[in-house]
Formats: structure tokens, sequence, C-alpha cells
């Protein structure tokens, strides 16, 4: 490509430069500002306290909820990436011919349906959900397995099941840039095994392994339709289920909400800082 | 859980190169994650054309009974046609701005393009969650009633992060010396862009079109929280599966499922494709 002068450059930005400014920066700024008022009745009153945040992160069922919502997102990010890991693996260096054939029917399945995908988890794991079902019929077990469905457990097999495609995608792109000559000749100087991945493969696609568990991560945490449909009454709310009762059911909080928002924003970028340089440390060992 | 059974035998895949055991445990792997990605899938179709309403196995009998409810369900008119509504204007406007974006990066300097490039996507690295609530304050705030159009607003913040990610991927390998000739040779900028880029991007553009469009029929988060009282496909889903089990649930769900998926075949096919 040719050097261009800039000139037109900006022109050709512009439009969606201010899109994203009016309908994101704006509204991410209101909220912000929002969640340094006051609720007072169903109204919002203007104020700068930093009670939200106080309120929100010294209150012991926000917190709880807050813990359990990090504990799902990172158990489901850390079942995620290694699976996507050796899936992308196996797609570039084992199932070479196949491998478009592959990603195709991913692609497939991250695009079958957000809800229709849950609510089908919904009906596998219920109480007299198909696996249920199956495993009485098969002898397996006496009494169909309640805690299946209404549990973490429930909101994480459901949410590895939607994330998985996610987190193959940036993964396998970083894989198509590292060559098989590079990858034998690493096993011909005698690194195989865990070896292999721990100090050639890993460190080369670790771009992609960073997002990916970003993205788990982030997503993750972020959902609030998967604790709504699985995760049950009480052991299974996630702070997405918390927010949205703060701003549509009758004991709207309006200004706790968006504080609430804020400090999930806040912890997934921390989150992911801290992913990004543990992944650093660990493939310079 | 998947992942702990596996790890192991991709080590061994790695030692033994192309021993017949890893080759399984690699196949046996594949298949395992297939069929947990696709066990929903096909949960939801099998069960759109069974006549029992209670799930359960074997099945009892075959019927269509369930698309005919639900397409007689008064709200699927509006919904079907409010989807295909967002659907298009999601479409038509995040690539008529995603377009000159992606132009207008190509034209700067690598120092300027990557970080602007990264700012573009940070939309999709917020949960929908938040960008649902923001717009919705947004909107109260500036006293706009919910419903259509801040939707579509809403459906082209999601929809334009992997619009501009897709064209810019396609832009990135554009010979602009081929435009430059063009210019050079008297055409004006409309010509040359009629009759020049956009028959070279245009697998792309519609790749990206497509792309925007099934974003926009499956966004539902957002969608829930800017729509008010209009229906979207997603959004009478969803009212349906609050009301408990609704067998009509699986054929709506199989149709929206059907759509996408020839969405996306239609799109990637278009986006690999070089002219």
């Amino acid at each position: 490509m040719t050097v261009r002068p800039p000139a037109g450059a900006w022109r050709q930005l512009a439009p969606a430069t201010a899109f994203y400014l009016v309908f994101f920066g704006i509204p991410l700024l209101i909220l912000l500002v929002l969640s340094f008022w006051r609720q007072e009745g169903f109204t919002q009153v203007p104020d700068a306290t930093l009670g939200n945040y106080a309120g929100g992160l010294t209150n012991k069922l926000y917190v709880t909820v807050l813990l359990r919502t990090i504990l799902v997102a990172l158990v489901t990010a850390l079942i995620v990436v290694p699976i996507a890991y050796v899936m992308a693996y196996l797609m570039r260096f084992r199932f070479e011919r196949r491998a478009n054939l592959l990603l195709g029917l991913v692609l497939i399945s991250l695009f079958s349906g957000y809800l229709v995908r849950i609510y089908a988890w919904r009906t596998i794991l219920g109480t007299e959900g198909l696996l249920n079902t199956a495993l009485l019929q098969l002898g397996l077990i006496a009494e169909p397995i309640t805690a299946l469905i209404f549990s973490p457990w429930a909101v994480m097999i459901t949410l590895v099941g939607l994330l998985l495609p996610l987190a193959l995608l940036p993964i396998s792109s970083s894989m198509s840039n590292v060559s098989r000559d590079h990858v034998e000749a690493a096993r011909d100087l005698g690194s195989n095994g865990l070896r292999l991945h721990r100090t050639v493969l890993l460190p080369m696609v670790l771009p992609g392994v960073g997002t990916a568990f970003a993205i788990a991560f982030v997503l993750a945490a972020g959902d609030f339709v998967v604790p709504t449909m699985l995760g049950g009454a009480s052991g299974g709310t996630m702070i997405g289920n918390l927010i949205t009762n703060f701003f549509r059911s009758s004991s709207a909080d309006w200004p706790l909400g968006a504080a609430l928002s804020f400090v999930v924003l806040a912890l997934l970028v921390i989150v992911y800082l801290v992913t990004t340089r543990l992944l650093r440390w660990v493939s310079r060992r | 859980m998947i992942g702990q059974r596996a790890a192991p035998a991709t080590d061994r895949a790695g030692e033994a190169g192309s021993g017949i055991l890893s080759r399984w445990a690699a196949r046996i792997f594949v298949a395992i994650v297939l069929l947990y990605l696709f066990a929903p899938v096909v949960v939801t179709v099998l069960f759109s054309f069974t006549t029992s309403p209670r799930l359960s196995l074997p099945i009892e009998g075959l019927t269509l009974d369930w698309y005919g409810q639900a397409f007689s369900n008064p709200l699927f008119m509006t919904a079907l046609t409010n989807s295909l509504w967002l659907a298009l204007v999601t479409a038509v406007v995040s690539v008529g701005l995603g377009l000159p974006f992606s132009f207008g990066l190509a034209r700067l300097k690598d120092r300027a393009r990557g970080p602007l490039l990264t700012a573009s996507l940070v939309p999709a690295a917020v949960p929908a969650l938040v960008l649902g609530l923001a717009l919705a304050v947004f909107f109260t705030t500036i006293h706009v009633r919910p419903g259509l159009l801040p939707a579509a607003i809403g459906h082209i913040l999601v929809a334009l992060p992997f619009v501009i990610l897709t064209l810019n991927a396609r832009l990135e390998t554009f010979d602009f010396t081929v435009l430059e000739a063009a210019r050079d040779l008297g055409a004006s900028p409309i010509r040359t862009f009629r009759d020049i880029t956009f028959p070279i991007i245009r697998p792309s553009v519609l790749g990206a079109a497509l792309l925007a469009m099934a974003l926009s029929i499956d966004e539902f988060v957002v969608t829930w929280f800017t729509i008010g009282n209009q229906q979207s496909l997603p959004v009478l889903i969803w009212g349906l599966l609050r009301r408990g089990i609704d067998p009509a649930v699986n054929a709506l769900a199989t149709v929206v499922l059907f759509s996408l998926v020839v969405l996306v075949i239609l799109a990637s096919l278009l986006s690999r494709r070089r002219s």
C-alpha cells in the first residue's frame, strides 16, 4: 500500500466516530454521572455522593453476589480457554484439511440463537430434562439429579457452550500465523508434549489466548439471561440480575445500579490487565 | 470438565505425532466439543417437530402443530416484521458508517491506525447489559420514548465493531495503487468508487452487511432495554419463555435459527471470496 496523505481520511472517519461519541460515549458518561446521584422514591436526585459505591461494596448481599459472579466467570473462562486452545491446535495441526469445515460449524453454533441455546440447555439439564431422563432410563441413577439445574453449575455449563465459539476465534486466528515448519523444528530439537506448548506455541499465540480469556470472562460476568433462566432463585444470582432489578422493578434504584455497572466495568479492566500480564509472565519462564 | 479429561490426550498427540492412539484421542476430543456446541441446536429443532408437549424420550410422534401455533400468535407477525426492519436498518447504517471508517483507517499511518481500530472495537468488549442500560438512561434523559428507533441505535452500536473488523481485514490487503491509476486516467472519485473500488470489495461489504443482520436478529439484551412495549423475535421468545414451557417456542426458535444460519453461511462465503 502506498503512503497516502491522510487529509481526506478524517472526513471518512468522522461519521462513525460521531455515532460512537453520541450513542456510546455520552450514554456511558451519563451513566457515570448518574452513579453519583441519589434515588429518592421514584426519582433520581442530582448529587455528588460516593454513597452508591460505598453502599454497594459494603452490602453483604451485593458483595456475595459480586464474588460469586467473579468466581463463576473465572471458572467458566478457565474451562473455555483450554478447550478452545486444544481445539484450535487440533484444527491447525491435526485436521488441517477439515479446518475450514470445523471453523464453519463453530460459527454456525455461535449464531444458532443466544436465547435459543440458553433455553435448550434448560431443556437438557432440567429435573425432568433430557439428561436426567436418559440417565434414569439407562439405570445409572435412581433419582433425578436436581443440582443440574438452578445452580451455579447449570450457569457454567451453559456459559461454556455459549462462549466456546467466541473464545475459539481469536486463538484460532493467531494460530493460523504459526507455521507448521516452526512447530516441526521445535519438535525435532526435542521439544515435545507440554513443553512444546509452553515454550514454543503458547508464547506465539499469547495475544489470541489473552483476548479469548478476556472475552470469555467479560461476557460470562456480564450475562444476566443465563443466571435468570438457569441460576435459580438465590444460589445462582449474578451481578447482572441485581443491576437489572435496580432498573426494572418497583424497587428501582438507578444510581445504585449505575454504580454497580461501573464496579463491574472496573473489575473487567482489572481482570484483563492481570490476565495479559500473567500470561506474559508464564510464557517467559 | 471436558478440558481436564482431554488435556493429557493432546499431550500424547503432541508426542506421538501421528500415532493411532493420539489420532483417535484428537478425534474424540473434537467430537465431544462439537456435541457440546450442537446439543442445544439439535434439541430445539427436534422438539419443534414432536407431538408430546412434555419433553420426553423416546419421541412419540411428529407434527407441525407447534409451527402453526407459533405463526398464529398475533404477536408473531409484528415481531417478525420488526426484526426484519431492525436487521435491514442495522445492516444499511452500520455498513454506511463502517465502510468510510475502514477506508479512513486504511489511509492512516500505522501508528494512528492501530489505536483507532482498537478504540472502534471497544463497544464489543463492554457487556451488553451495560450498553443496554447506558442507552436506556440516555434516551430517558433526552426524552426519547423506548421503541424501535432506540432499539435500532442499540443494534447498530452492537454491529458496527464487527462490520469495521470485517471490512478492515479486507482493506488491509487492498491495492490502493489501482485507485490512483484510475484517478490518473481521469476518473472522478465517484466513478472510481463505482467502477473500481466497490466491485473489488463487494463480497466483503455484503458479508459485513449479512453479519450485521445476523447480529441484529439475534440481539436480545440491548433490545430488551431499549424497545419498550414493542416486539422483536428474541423479545417475543423471552416473553414466552418466562411464561413456562411452551413447545411453540421451539418452533419459533427454529425459524430464527434457520434464518441466522443461512445469513452466516452466506456471509462467510462472501467474505472469503476475493474477486
